[in-house]
């Protein structure tokens, strides 16, 4: 999940500006399926040969690596000045985001694929293994566990004193973020992969039940649904008065944030599972080619074939794009 | 240092399968496809054969099961696909006791491999539904869940399945490769070997988690066109699933698939392993496979196979693709018309009378020929069970 700017390609408002040249590219070693993300000058990439790959964007030159003891598909987050990330031997790992020095790792029963999400004091964090942890952001130390009802591919939306995620089960579930109790649990048709986004007391999230969900995010009560052709695992953003997530089927859909009513649906391409990123007027999505949509109608205002991943998501800046392809390839745009 | 020992065996160029083709293939008699090359194995010595080796314990017997209820509005039906598995299994065995059913093929010790066919997600692809009953099938044999197995070549498309999510907690959801030049997963030892085209890699591998990983399999294809098998079944999910390097079998027009296909499953220890094949005939695509995401060419069929017999229930598989082909009123799949074939991708993906390739759907007869099953239809014991 990719709405907020801290762990997120969508680094603000800028103005609209078509890339015309790559500044610069680099591959790394083993694929990638996690996204970019920026601090100051450093972009952090994930790879699944087990590396957390700190790249200087002035020149696009690896900086360090921090060598995990399994692949990494998790997106990382940034807090209290380090970068936190999941592995696929179900650690989670903490390292300064400077240097690249280990600070503290906890460990799940199976791979952690979500991205541990920084509130207050704590990080919380999905696994596979199918609990929600909340460990101490200082030193790792475990505060709860909760055990949902099923495998946890969705990164969880912390709030205060909230965390909402989707899980395998097919629950969206709602928690208390100082016990883990589980305050509410909503059904849908099939399991979710999806992440949730947050706004107006609502929780925002897609099943693989084809239906994109709008909950009250006190009660789990349905506010609206939205039928798509597919499963949704495009984790949605947000802007404004509408919400915008993609779809299986390869289409890309900007909803009324408050009705549920469409307010457009663009094809983009075989399939969507990666998370938009809003920058002012315009969407970036990774779907096979790298897209950028205009947010008012759905245009498609720009695309290259950069990459092939479906999986992850650029960072927008004010004066450049940075993307991560399949098998390993960064690129800086501009 | 591998103390296995490895042997090598050679299929006489797949030419001996391909004899038989002059009566039903016009191209090969008007010389339109170059003779198959010789085609080298290599495997290990003294493999333990299994008793439930392909064809397995129920050669020529296909047990397929309609349900309309079972696929709607696009959707797969968790509750109308776990009593067609149920019956189907019950029905192939004879077995009224579930559990006694699964029994027959796996054992408490066992580590078992779902070989899922991804490709074609989030269209068309082995439906985590199904996945799930197999799961609990195999669970109910006494296997526990971190002994499961559910894996295929591609990692990436299997994410796009989202199997990771949807299969039950403690299942191991696995890719033998991360992205397309990925070896790592293979066994350089076990492998087919065989000049096509004059590629520079001659060679494809068996993937670890098969030569060494599971000691069962259960094969989970999706009901399939294909542009250059002719339809892809258990055969092509079983074989071009487990070996690297096979998209090297075919280049615009000409496909080896036949005898390819047939001479991989036919690879020890991937014969002895794979005891039971299901085929996911929920949707099937009848034209533009095996990665088409055009609704126009995917029906809801609304069916499982269940069986051991590769080859026998990819008869039956190609026989109902075939009809459906004829009520669309697009060509066989045994068409050699060399007006059908394009180059053109999009034309291929959109028009039903467009192909890639010369299809061959003959290397499910040739994999009869190896002994992998029963593919003379009126030998086969099909049985047809419709729910609802």
């Amino acid at each position: 999940m990719l709405c907020d700017n801290a762990r997120s390609g969508g680094q603000g408002p800028q103005s609209w500006r078509a890339p015309r040249r790559a500044r610069w590219q680099i591959s790394l070693e083993g694929a990638v399926r996690g996204s970019p993300i920026l601090q100051g000058e450093l972009l952090y990439v994930p790879s699944l040969a087990g590396f957390l790959n700190a790249i200087n964007i002035r020149g696009g030159r690896l900086q360090w690596k921090f060598k995990a003891s399994a692949a990494i598909h998790s997106t990382p987050s940034l807090g209290f000045g380090r970068l936190l990330f999941g592995c696929d031997d179900g650690k989670v790992i903490a390292i300064d985001a400077a240097s690249g020095t280990k600070s503290w790792e906890v460990v799940s029963d199976d791979e952690v694929w979500t991205s541990p999400v920084v509130h207050d004091e704590s990080v919380f964090f999905g696994s596979a293994d199918g609990n929600m942890y909340a460990v101490r952001a200082e030193t790792g130390s475990l505060q709860w566990k909760q055990m949902l009802g099923g495998r946890i591919y969705s990164t969880g939306h912390a709030t205060k004193g909230r965390i909402y995620v989707g899980c395998g089960d097919g629950n969206i579930y709602g928690l208390d973020a100082a016990s883990g109790q589980v305050l509410w649990k909503t059904a849908t048709g099939n399991g979710i992969d999806c992440s949730p986004a947050l706004a107006n007391d609502t929780v925002f999230i897609g099943s693989q039940d084809f239906v994109f969900y709008a909950l009250d995010a006190h009660s789990g009560t349905v506010r609206w649904r939205y039928e798509a052709e597919l499963g949704i695992t495009s984790a949605p953003a947000i802007s404004g008065d509408l919400i915008i997530f993609g779809c299986k089927a390869g289409t890309l859909h900007a909803l009324h944030i408050r009705t549920g009513k469409m307010i457009w649906k663009s094809r983009i391409g075989q399939t969507v599972t990666a998370p938009p990123v809003i920058s002012g007027s315009v969407a970036w999505i990774q779907a096979g080619f790298t897209f950028a949509v205009d947010l008012s109608d759905g245009r498609v205002l720009w695309k290259a074939n950069l990459g092939n991943s479906v999986q992850s998501a650029p960072v927008v800046t004010k004066d450049a794009v940075y993307l991560a392809g399949m098998e390993g390839e960064i690129y800086a745009l501009e | 240092m591998d103390r296995r020992a490895f042997v090598k065996r050679s299929c006489l160029g797949g030419l001996a399968l391909s004899l038989d083709h002059w009566g039903t293939s016009p191209a090969f008699g008007q010389d339109l496809i170059p003779p198959v090359p010789p085609i080298h194995v290599s495997e290990p010595v003294g493999t333990q054969v299994s008793p439930l080796r392909m064809p397995g314990l129920y050669p020529g017997r296909v047990v397929e099961i309609s349900d309309a209820r079972s696929i709607v509005a696009n959707r797969v039906s968790q509750a109308a696909v776990g009593e067609m598995l149920e019956q189907g299994m019950r029905e192939l065995t004879g077995e009224r006791d579930l559990r006694q059913a699964w029994s027959k093929f796996i054992q408490p010790q066992d580590l078992v491999g779902i070989k899922i066919n991804p490709s074609g997600a989030p269209a068309c692809c082995s439906s985590p539904e199904i996945v799930r009953e197999i799961v609990a099938g195999v669970q109910s044999a006494g296997i526990p869940a971190r002994n499961i197995f559910v894996y295929d070549r591609y990692a990436y498309e299997m994410d796009i399945g989202s199997y990771q999510a949807l299969v039950p907690k403690g299942v191991r959801v696995t890719g033998v490769q991360e992205h397309k030049l990925d070896a790592s997963g293979y066994d350089p030892n076990i492998f087919c070997e065989a000049n096509f085209f004059g590629e520079w890699e001659t060679r494809s591998y068996m993937a670890n988690i098969v030569a060494s990983g599971v000691t069962k399999i259960i094969n989970v294809p999706t009901m399939k066109d294909h542009s250059a098998a002719g339809v892809t079944g258990c055969l092509k999910n079983l074989g071009y699933g487990t070996f690297n390097n096979v998209d090297r079998s075919h280049r615009r027009p000409f496909s080896f698939t036949d005898p390819l296909i047939g001479i991989m499953c036919s690879v020890e220890p991937l014969r002895s392993k794979a005891v039971l094949h299901i085929m996911d005939g929920t949707r099937m695509v009848w034209h533009g496979g095996p990665l088409t995401q055009n609704q126009d060419f995917i029906f809801p069929s609304g069916l499982i196979l269940v069986g051991t017999d590769p080859v026998a229930m990819d008869t039956i598989e190609l026989e109902r693709i075939e009809t459906k082909r004829s009520k669309e009123g697009a060509p066989s799949v045994w068409s050699r018309d060399p007006q059908s074939l394009t180059n053109d991708g999009a034309a291929f993906y959109q028009d039903a009378t467009k192909n890639l390739y010369y299809r061959q759907p003959h290397h499910i007869a040739a994999a009869g020929k190896l002994g992998l099953g029963v593919s003379d239809r009126k030998l086969i014991e099909h049985k047809v069970i419709h729910i609802a």
